[in-house]
């Protein structure tokens, strides 16, 4: 039998090193497209620009035109996005610093809001 | 006696049996092969795009009581055509050379009388074949009056209605 030659071992070694590290590198090449996915689908998830139109369309709706537009939007709401909206305008009683009272309901069953303004 | 002859035999066929396990890993990863496009990452920005444009759009120019907004404007006047116009210069505007190419079709939502949500086709750029990948802008509009729009089904009088638009790009 021929006797076992290890002489040069290091050659192999280095060659094995050198694959070793640039298939980590590949690795990391790899996942850099998904890198922004989870960031993506969180932001498109979260309804940001739902709550703040909600919030926009309730501030500047009056007292008067609360129950229509209430109605309005809770059910067109509910027929589009899947959304429950509610909110509720208050006066607020003599002798506080502010006016009115606003408590505006946002919940699409994954992003709940609720929120309380007085101004 | 133990024999240590012949370990390199022994390192080899861990290595050997290590990549024949990478091999195969990286022959069932490519089946799933991500791109860019896969991530939602044109979508988010595409979305947010709109919805700035819509928001400018309902943005009234006056501080005062009766500043109605351009969106205002457009919806009571039915002015579709000025809508689309407008969207679509907002969206497609590049801080220089040539116009981008996104595409929109907005419907107009409201509340019936009956209590029924029906829909109004405000304005197109292409038609929807099916295909696109749009992504979808909504802003509340509030109107005081049904004003031209009485004709299509609107109730008279204070409502709030909805403008939603799918945006795509060609």
């Amino acid at each position: 039998m021929a006797r076992l030659n290890d002489d040069a071992q290091w050659i192999v070694l280095m060659g094995f090193i050198v694959s070793f590290s640039l298939f980590f590198l590949a690795i990391v090449v790899n996942q850099s497209t998904v890198v922004g996915q989870t960031t993506a689908e969180g932001v498109l998830e979260f309804p940001k620009n739902d709550i703040r139109s909600v919030r926009e369309e309730v501030i500047a709706c009056s007292d008067a035109d609360m129950d229509k537009v209430l109605k309005d939007m809770a059910s067109i709401a509910m027929d589009r996005k899947n959304a429950v909206v509610s909110f509720r305008i208050t006066q607020a009683p003599q002798g506080l610093p502010f006016n009115k009272t606003f408590e505006i309901h946002y919940n699409n069953g994954v992003t709940a809001y609720n929120e309380t303004a007085t101004y | 006696m133990v024999n240590s002859d012949g370990q390199l035999f022994t390192i080899e066929g861990i290595a050997a049996g290590l990549i024949m396990l990478l091999t195969a890993y990286i022959v069932v990863s490519t089946t799933s092969m991500y791109t860019p496009g896969d991530t939602h990452i044109s979508d988010m920005q595409l979305e947010q795009l709109g919805s700035d444009a819509l928001r400018m759009m309902n943005t009234p120019n006056s501080t005062a009581e009766s500043g109605q907004s351009m969106l205002q404007n457009i919806i009571k006047n039915k002015e579709t055509e000025r809508f689309r116009e407008t969207f679509l210069t907002f969206c497609n505007s590049t801080t220089a050379g040539s116009y981008d190419n996104l595409q929109l079709s907005a419907d107009l939502y409201y509340r019936t009388g009956t209590n029924t949500v029906n829909k109004y086709h405000l304005t197109h750029s292409r038609n929807l074949t099916g295909g696109e990948h749009a992504v979808r802008v909504t802003e509340w509009v509030h109107l005081n009056d049904c004003n031209n729009l009485c004709g299509v089904g609107l109730r008279p009088g204070v409502q709030t209605v909805l403008v939603e638009v799918l945006l795509w790009r060609d």
